[in-house]
């Protein structure tokens, strides 16, 4: 098992955009799919995922419905919204040009200054 | 944000089905997570304590989750509300003192803002209304500051005056409406065609009227308001082109205004051409508008009233230069076409009345907001402590702040609901007094705007009350507040001066409101006592319209006004009867020049302007006049051909001063004509007040013979050994006997006319005496409770000191010296305000000086008993305190 890493702030509203952007999940799913996804790198702790959800859905960046969960359970299911589809690309985009820059910049030797 | 919002409804409008569904889903992740820890081989009772242990605390994350929703706010709300509404159920002496204190305050603001809104505040229902204006030809040296617009005026400004886009002219008159045997009176605006162009509402089936329609062989035309559509017509569109016969002929149907057209006070539901002559429209009569004729305009764009008085005054010079002698008549006359603004024009009378009602309104409601700061306060010192403990546990400054405004609120919100329903008491209170007469006064209502004025005052009542509360309770270090004593030894300082303030703040207020309320009554009463000059018992006086299409001419008319008094005269427990044209205080009173035979004016004399009547029968018996000279006219003199006339004792001073009056000859209108037009001065009467009761100076009458003085008007004036109100149906009976075709109007006595001639002195001086009562009794109400509290907190001081040697008279006098203390100081303060007041409101006043020293003594003796009374029932309670009791207490 890979060594999990701790998570950066406001990085699980941006997991959970991912993670409901592939197929609609109830709660549960969402952090199992955060755990699959992020090869069991990332590990949520359980009790902050609902309250970022409530607040993803206040922000009408994804839907709430009621639906049959696998084992025939009724379970809450959230979909990524339009609005969300668009915060998660912004958000994407942004991740990726902070990511490249920090790496660029942690690579730096001194040859190249 | 609106996405939040709402995601905000949804979940408070579904709160039950929030809580649950939260509910089921923690729930669900937690049995997921269980059965998976199942699996991979863990007890299922270890598994399902894994599980918790590793979710985290169930009460913490649903707060949490509440809170990303924004819901924690409204649950902080609901359960302040419920704290609050538990205080208060537990103190109901309390409660329901500050919720009818609020209420009568509120509700007395609320009525008079009522009136005020529809009157002064409200625009006139028209586009653009504050571009409308009223223009008036005014002679104030001649003593007439105010007549109408001629119809000469009219057609030489039409079109002349650019700043205005557009002109017109009206006249307020009465018509006979319906087929014989079903005819009804109706009021009715006699307007130029572009009228409704001016006001920019018109016809919304049919047309205005048109240029043709002015002359008087082509003016058989009239518009509905709608109301008298529905009425009438039952709203059916094809009344258009249909005939309404009108003072006996028919006049065709061409047009239907709108629901809600309005023109300022006018109840006309019939509009008719003013149609006229060219002789009329002549240079001739540029100056006979009489007060019967308005103009209106509309400002065009980007002209002020200043621009537009400037172009008039132009125009006016310019047209008088070709007649250099009326050009002095007029300057001597100090003659000036006026432009103002409509509404501020219409209600110019009334503002200052309706400022002070509302001023003296927000003084109860300062005094009543004083006082339940004070009960306020001495709550909130007896939880003083438990503030501070909760401070001192970490409660915060804002929910200290919310938890006082919160409770406040809740008092004057139902306080607010409840005064509504004073407010609406209010208004019909007013309505009897006859607001309705008062300029735009019939719009009167309780509608929503003053709902959202009850509901704004409430919140902002709420927001004043929580101030000393919070003040008391964030100023005091928590510390400072757990360690003190909670024994009660000493009250807190800073809050007992407070409520001192308070209490001299109240005693203040009450006594310029009660002083105020002095010189008012007293104005109100020297104005009623004024003799009007003749004698207004058992008068009765109604106006009969008598139109011109059924009486063509002067015999005619003269023939029914004989029949009439005959007919009247016959009746049991008539004394007199007369006709006059116009009855003195009937609110119509225009003024006309008149010429003197042999009188010249001196340099820069300025030509008198005059009431003239034309009289018939016997109307100075009926009306009681005093003969002091000669004769008084009598109904012969109608029919004789002799020009005879009567003056009143102010004008036969001026002209004929030091020498008798009788013999001399007066011509009707400004020059002095061939002898066969005058009219010789055959009896001399005493001064009557004719416009007002309260005119100070008099301005000379002319009484010409009914027939000789040309006007439409009838006014019959009965003298009778009845009640006057019991002889309206022998009027009415006597009237249809002759004439079933002709309505009364009007049917009042004189005293009834006097009475609602002094609306201006009644109403502030009512509603005065109202607000200082209820104030005396909130005053009363507020020195009471605060003393009384201040002696419940010093028991245990008391007794010591009585255990110690003092005796009770001493504690008695400590008490009521600090009450006198205040009062001095409570009184001090109010006569500087009553002299304030004073001097501002003596536009109000009626021959009483703004500081009225016997209303000031009065005030001050009043509020001392009653400040005094409230105080001696604590000081003599604290004088019985026994100490033994006192110390062994707690």
């Amino acid at each position: 098992m890979a060594k999990s890493a701790e998570l950066l702030p406001g990085t699980l509203d941006m997991l959970i955009l991912k993670a409901v952007s592939l197929k609609p999940l109830h709660g549960y799913g969402v952090l199992l799919r955060i755990k699959q996804i992020s090869g069991e790198a990332l590990d949520i702790p359980q009790g902050s995922l609902y309250p970022a959800l409530y607040r993803l859905e206040h922000q009408e960046l994804i839907a709430a419905e009621w639906a049959q969960s696998d084992n025939n359970r009724k379970a809450k299911f959230y979909t990524l919204t339009p609005a969300g589809r668009r915060r998660l690309r912004e958000e994407t985009a942004s991740w990726n040009r902070l990511a490249t820059a920090m790496s660029a910049a942690l690579s730096a030797t001194p040859e190249e200054i | 944000m609106l996405g939040g919002v709402r995601s905000l409804w949804r979940a408070l409008s579904r709160r039950q089905s929030f809580e649950a569904g939260m509910a089921d889903e923690l729930r669900f992740h937690l049995e997921e997570y269980t059965q998976e820890l199942i699996q991979s081989g863990v007890e299922p009772s270890e598994a399902e304590r894994r599980a918790r242990m590793e979710f985290g605390a169930m009460n913490t994350i649903q707060e949490e989750c509440r809170e990303a929703r924004r819901l924690h706010f409204f649950d902080e709300l609901g359960r302040e509300l419920r704290y609050a509404a538990r205080l208060l159920r537990k103190s109901p002496g309390f409660t329901l003192t500050a919720l009818l204190t609020i209420a009568l305050c509120l509700g007395a603001n609320l009525t008079i803002f009522a009136v005020m809104d529809s009157i002064l505040l409200r625009p006139l229902p028209f586009p653009d209304a504050d571009r409308l204006v009223t223009i008036y030809n005014s002679y104030p040296k001649a003593g007439v500051e105010r007549d109408g617009s001629s119809l000469t005026n009219y057609y030489e400004r039409r079109g002349r005056i650019p700043a205005f886009s557009s002109l017109s002219l009206f006249r307020n008159a009465t018509a006979v409406v319906g087929e014989p045997g079903y005819t009804s009176r109706e009021q009715v605006l006699q307007v130029t065609p572009e009228f409704f162009a001016t006001l920019g509402s018109g016809p919304v089936f049919g047309r205005a009227f048109t240029e043709q329609e002015t002359s008087f062989q082509t003016d058989k035309a009239v518009i509905l308001s709608d109301g008298y559509w529905r009425q009438h017509f039952q709203a059916d569109p094809a009344a258009i082109g249909r005939q309404l016969r009108m003072d006996g002929s028919p006049a065709t149907i061409v047009g239907i205004l709108p629901p809600d057209f309005r023109f300022l006070s006018s109840e006309a539901m019939l509009f008719r051409p003013l149609s006229s002559s060219p002789e009329d429209r002549s240079p001739n009569n540029r100056h006979s508008g009489g007060n019967s004729k308005h103009m209106i305009a509309r400002l065009a764009p980007g002209a002020g009233l200043g621009l537009a008085q400037t172009q008039i005054d132009a125009q006016n010079a310019a047209l008088g230069a070709d007649n250099p002698k009326e050009q002095a008549f007029l300057a001597d006359a100090g003659f000036r076409s006026v432009v103002a603004g409509l509404h501020a024009d219409h209600v110019a009378g009334i503002r200052p009345v309706l400022l002070w009602m509302q001023a003296g309104a927000i003084a109860l409601l300062l005094i009543g907001a004083v006082n339940l700061m004070n009960l306020l306060l001495v709550r909130a010192g007896a939880r003083m402590k438990e503030i501070a403990v909760r401070q001192a546990l970490g409660a915060s400054r804002l929910h200290v702040v919310s938890e006082a405004f919160v409770e406040t609120s809740l008092l004057t919100m139902g306080g607010g609901l409840l005064g509504l329903l004073v407010g609406a008491a209010g208004i019909r209170l007013l309505a009897a007094l006859g607001a309705d007469r008062l300029p735009l006064g019939s719009q009167i209502a309780l509608d929503g705007r003053i709902a959202a004025a009850a509901f704004l005052g409430a919140i902002l009542l709420g927001a004043l009350l929580a101030a000393p509360i919070v003040w008391l309770n964030l100023r005091n270090r928590s510390t400072a507040a757990l360690r003190s004593d909670s024994r009660g030894g000493t009250s807190n300082r800073a809050a007992q001066r407070l409520r001192h303030a308070f209490i001299v703040a109240q005693i203040a207020l009450a006594f310029v409101l009660l002083s105020g309320a002095g010189v008012l009554g007293l104005s109100l009463e020297r104005a009623m006592a004024v003799s009007p000059g003749f004698r207004a018992d058992h008068v009765l006086t109604s106006q009969i319209s008598v139109p011109w299409s059924s009486y063509r001419n002067w015999p005619d008319r003269l023939a029914f006004n004989a029949k009439l008094l005959r007919a009247l005269a016959n009746q049991p427990g008539v004394s007199a009867t007369g006709v006059v044209n116009n009855v003195p205080l009937s609110g119509r009173s225009g003024k006309s020049a008149a010429a003197v035979a042999g009188h010249i004016r001196r340099p820069g004399e300025a030509p008198r302007g005059h009431f003239a009547y034309g009289v018939d029968g016997d109307y100075f018996a009926a009306m009681g006049f005093q003969l002091r000279e000669g004769r008084f006219l009598t109904a012969d003199d109608s029919r004789r051909s002799g020009r005879v006339c009567v003056v009143d004792e102010d004008f036969a001073h001026y002209y004929w001063p030091g020498s008798s009056a009788l013999g001399q000859k007066v011509f009707n209108g400004p020059d002095v004509k061939s002898d066969e037009e005058a009219f010789t001065v055959v009896g001399v009467v005493g001064n009557v007040k004719q416009a007002g009761l309260t005119d100070e100076a008099a301005q000379g009458a002319v009484y010409f013979p009914y027939a000789l003085r040309s006007d439409e008007s009838l006014f019959v004036v009965i003298r009778t050994s009845l009640a006057p109100e019991l002889m309206a149906r022998t009027l009415q009976r006597t009237v249809r006997q002759i004439d079933p075709e002709l309505p009364l109007s009007d049917v009042r006595s004189m005293e009834a006319r006097i009475a609602d001639s002094l609306i201006a002195y009644r109403s502030p001086a009512l509603a005065a005496a109202i607000f200082s009562v209820v104030a005396m009794l909130l005053t009363a109400i507020g020195t009471y409770g605060v003393l009384s509290f201040a002696v419940t907190q010093r028991r245990r001081e008391i007794g010591l000191r009585m255990a110690l040697g003092a005796t009770p008279v001493q504690i008695r006098t400590q008490f009521l010296t600090l009450a006198l203390r205040l009062l001095n100081v409570g009184i001090g303060a109010g006569l500087v305000g009553a002299w304030f007041a004073g001097e501002s409101m003596q536009a109000l006043l009626f021959h009483v000086p703004p500081l009225h020293f016997a209303t000031l003594a009065g005030s001050v003796v009043l509020i001392g008993l009653v400040a005094l009374v409230a105080c001696l029932i604590p000081s003599l309670r604290a004088a019985r305190i026994a100490p033994m009791e006192a110390l062994a207490e707690d």
